[in-house]
């Protein structure tokens, strides 16, 4: 039975959303999915770059030995950092990333020409408290260029559709996450009761707005995984100077000082590294028990496989 | 000048509530006003049966009232001012000047302090300054906020095109509270009466001004007119209390707001305000028409509100849904000393704090719960005990706050997903900030469990839990702490009660026990 052509609202928002993604895959975030890796060649930058040291230098001299900050960062380019900063927790708490460490790392982007710098998070307490006492607002203070945001509000979210989704068909994402030409992920290393680690992949449910679904309505192992095929990274660096081995991801717990930073441009592979850190909850864990981070392979995202990756460690 | 003055006072007092805000940092005392109101001070001091010490700026008001009369009320008082602005909008055709209602405020003064002698703290329903900062914090912060919101969200646009990048993210949270039909209702009938008489609540009603017009009858400037009165009758019509006789020499001198109009308006420069001390003089004595019969009915009416407040077990009979802020006096102490102006409401940073309906019994309107589903208390905060003005919250610091138990987490199996459905779902565990919630194994699949030692009710479990409805993990009152002096922290070692920020035996949930 041939119906009249009325628009109804479900083929609207299908219209809709179907514009969106065509605009979003102009979104360099959105589009490419892991670079092709060509043979090994020491003069190409490492895939992880791992260093120990104070962390304001640990986490610049991660960043040169990947090639420099200009290698993702272009000239006039507007970048999200995405940290952590979801707790109403000081630095040594180990909640959030270290204030110092978002603090360089978005100095970094400035130099290298960004245009604007967002630090964001969707907090999870109250966020003049995040915002105060992660010291993240404070430490990008003198950071030109730089906006601290905590972006509570639902109007700062638009709905994507997530192709690749196993479990999720679209998910509301920041709108300066869709439309950013650079996003790096600087997840503060975790313990998580839920995901044993929160490292990168797990960090970026901060940037949707809609978490509890994933906690309550499906895999959540899955979800992570499906939400790592919709949103990429140019860069994850793990802040390790310190990491919450116990009582994730809100504390408190039993922290650990480790001084290091991981980065990396493989998402999988940074977290793959990043949960051989630490004895969360007092034990070894291998990657294969960490059924995030195993989706997201499974699903192509990047390797587990450390044993294929040029790695490059130093010591400050 | 007085309209200036009587802005730049009202001004100060909205920039004083709205400095009631995280993180605290106002030089001045934000709840100053209430402080400084020495109705407060009378009523919540005998209602608690000890002097309300943070309401000793009030003293400063009676001497200045022995001074200078009831200038408060004319220049000073947010109320008044409102009513007086209004009062250009609001306004009767024909006036009605029902002088007999003058004697209410008095009776009221009398009901309420008698009512307070049986230990029924009703100053909210009649303190000015009470009732306008809790009509600001139910009605016009959240109000306020909304447009403000509202106007953010127009200008967003341009801001964003512009690459405004504070305003284009601009956002405030928006605060809700219940109960704003009841306080928008009283305070709308309050303008309201304006258009029967101008001032009509000053005129009639208000018990603070009844008070201070009992001092005020020592003041020592007094409205003196000399001969050159030809009783044009104008500073009549112009006094806005109407206290000038219809013989315009003379004049209700408590009644007087020493707002000087008169003297403005007299064509012949007839009226001069000049220091007299003359408490017994004959202005003095036609105040306001209090009849034996009238005081009489206002002591046994104060009396019976007393009575029936007092004669009501809801008190003893804590409903499970009464979760008292943090420091809150153990509770017939609170209602007592609560005068329910809400400004913990206001300065709660997550919003947490309701003003009750009948939670708390008949007793309990307006004072503040904390509605955990709606919101959680957040633990690095401890505002509401340092703004409360009559110390019903506690000021305490932030280790002594955490120590103030509020309540206790109580799993309401039948509703938990992991107990009733085998899900898993550890959502209460990752949001408590004590590790209060433990996973144990039943029947093949852990379950979780509260450890009522290292819980403090602070409500993330309830304010997260994923269910629909009511949440299955509730606070309940349950092993609440509530001490009216001494160490929470004390209290707390002596109870057992574990709060450190500590969690060595933390297991990964998905692994059995050990």
């Amino acid at each position: 039975m041939p119906q009249s052509r009325t628009v109804t609202r479900r083929d609207f928002l299908k219209t809709s959303a179907r514009a969106g993604l065509l605009l979003a895959a102009g979104s360099p975030l959105l589009s490419s999915a892991g670079r092709a890796r060509g043979a090994i060649d020491n003069h190409l930058p490492p895939d992880l770059a791992v260093v120990t040291g104070d962390p304001e230098k640990a986490v610049l001299k991660a960043l040169d030995l990947l090639g420099g900050m200009k290698r993702f960062v272009k000239q006039g380019q507007k970048v999200v950092i995405k940290p952590n900063m979801s707790f109403a927790k000081t630095p040594d708490e180990a909640a959030n990333t270290s204030p110092e460490v978002v603090a360089s790392v978005a100095r970094a982007c400035m130099d290298a020409g960004a245009k604007t710098v967002l630090v964001v998070d969707h907090t999870l307490q109250k966020e003049e408290l995040c915002l105060e006492l992660s010291g993240i607002r404070k430490s990008c203070r003198s950071v030109k260029g730089t906006h601290v945001l905590a972006l509570n509000d639902e109007q700062f979210y638009q709905s994507v559709p997530v192709p690749r989704g196993k479990v999720l068909t679209a998910v509301k994402v920041m709108k300066e996450v869709v439309r950013c030409d650079v996003l790096i992920n600087l997840p503060t290393a975790k313990s998580h009761s839920a995901t044993t680690v929160s490292l990168g992949m797990k960090g970026l449910m901060g940037v949707i707005w809609d978490r509890k679904y994933f906690h309550a309505k499906v895999d959540l192992h899955q979800a992570i995984a499906d939400l790592g095929s919709l949103i990429k990274p140019k860069l994850t660096i793990i802040d390790a100077t310190r990491a919450l081995l116990t009582g994730g991801p809100a504390g408190p717990g039993k922290t650990v000082t480790l001084n290091t930073i991981i980065a990396g441009i493989d998402p999988v592979a940074v977290d793959t590294y990043g949960v051989g850190i630490g004895q969360w909850y007092n034990r070894t864990f291998t990657i294969d028990q960490v059924e995030h981070i195993m989706a997201a392979h499974r699903m192509g995202l990047g390797t587990i496989n450390l044993d294929q990756m040029r790695i490059t460690k130093e010591s400050l | 000048m007085r309209r200036t003055i009587q802005l730049l006072s009202l001004l100060f007092f909205t920039y004083l509530f709205f400095r009631a805000a995280y993180p605290l940092s106002s030089a001045i005392p934000v709840d100053l006003f209430l402080r400084a109101d020495p109705l407060n001070l009378l009523i919540t001091s005998l209602a608690a049966r000890e002097v309300v010490e943070k309401a000793l700026p009030a003293l400063i008001l009676i001497v200045l009232t022995l001074l200078f009369g009831r200038f408060f009320c004319g220049f000073i008082c947010p109320l008044g001012t409102i009513l007086d602005l209004c009062g250009t909008f609001l306004k009767a055709e024909k006036p009605r000047f029902p002088e007999q209602l003058r004697g209410i405020k008095m009776y009221l003064l009398t009901g309420l302090t008698v009512a307070a002698l049986f230990g029924a703290n009703l100053l909210y329903l009649f303190d000015p300054i009470v009732i306008l900062t809790r009509t600001f914090t139910i009605i016009f912060y959240p109000l306020s906020i909304l447009l403000t919101n509202l106007a953010l969200d127009g200008l967003r646009p341009l801001a964003d095109y512009r690459g405004w990048i504070t305003l284009t993210y601009l956002h405030y949270y928006q605060p809700l509270f219940s109960m704003s039909l009841v306080t928008g209702s009283i305070f709308i009938a309050l303008l309201l009466l304006n258009c029967i008489t101008p001032r009509f609540w000053c005129r009639y009603l208000c018990p603070l001004g009844a008070l201070l017009a009992l001092f005020a009858r020592f003041g020592i400037f007094k409205r003196i007119v000399d001969n050159r009165c030809t009783s044009c009758m104008k500073c009549r019509e112009v006094c806005p209390m109407g206290a000038i006789d219809d013989n315009p020499r003379r004049v209700k001198a408590t009644e007087c707001l020493q707002c000087r109009t008169c003297r403005i308006i007299c064509p012949s420069d007839a009226i001069s305000f000049r220091a007299i001390y003359s408490p017994f003089h004959e202005d003095t004595q036609r105040a306001v028409g209090i009849t034996r019969r009238g005081f009489l009915y206002a002591l046994s009416g104060g009396g019976m509100a007393g009575f029936f407040l007092f004669n009501d077990p809801a008190t003893k009979n804590r409903s499970d849904k009464l979760i008292r802020p943090p420091g809150a006096l153990p509770e017939e102490g609170f209602l007592n000393t609560c005068i329910r102006c809400s400004e913990c409401m206001k300065v709660c940073i997550t919003n947490t704090l309701q003003p009750s309906l009948f939670e708390g019994g008949l007793e309990g309107l307006w004072t503040p719960r904390a509605n955990l589903r709606f919101a959680a208390c957040e633990q690095t905060c401890n505002l509401c005990g340092s703004v409360c003005p009559t110390q019903a919250i506690r000021n305490l610091d932030l280790e002594e706050k955490k120590y103030a138990k509020i309540g206790t987490a109580v799993i309401l199996r039948e509703k938990c997903l992991v107990w009733e459905q085998d899900r898993a779902c550890l959502i209460c565990d990752e949001q408590c900030p004590y590790n209060a919630i433990v996973f144990k194994e039943v029947e093949g699949f852990r379950r979780p469990f509260v450890l009522e030692d290292k819980c403090n009710g602070c409500g993330f479990c309830e304010h997260k839990c994923p269910v629909e409805g009511e949440a299955a993990i509730v606070v309940r009152p349950l092993g609440e702490v509530r001490l009216k002096e001494g160490s929470y922290s004390e209290a707390a070692r002596i109870a057992n009660l574990d709060l450190r920020e500590d969690t060595g035996d933390d297991q990964f949930s998905a692994e059995s026990d050990e």
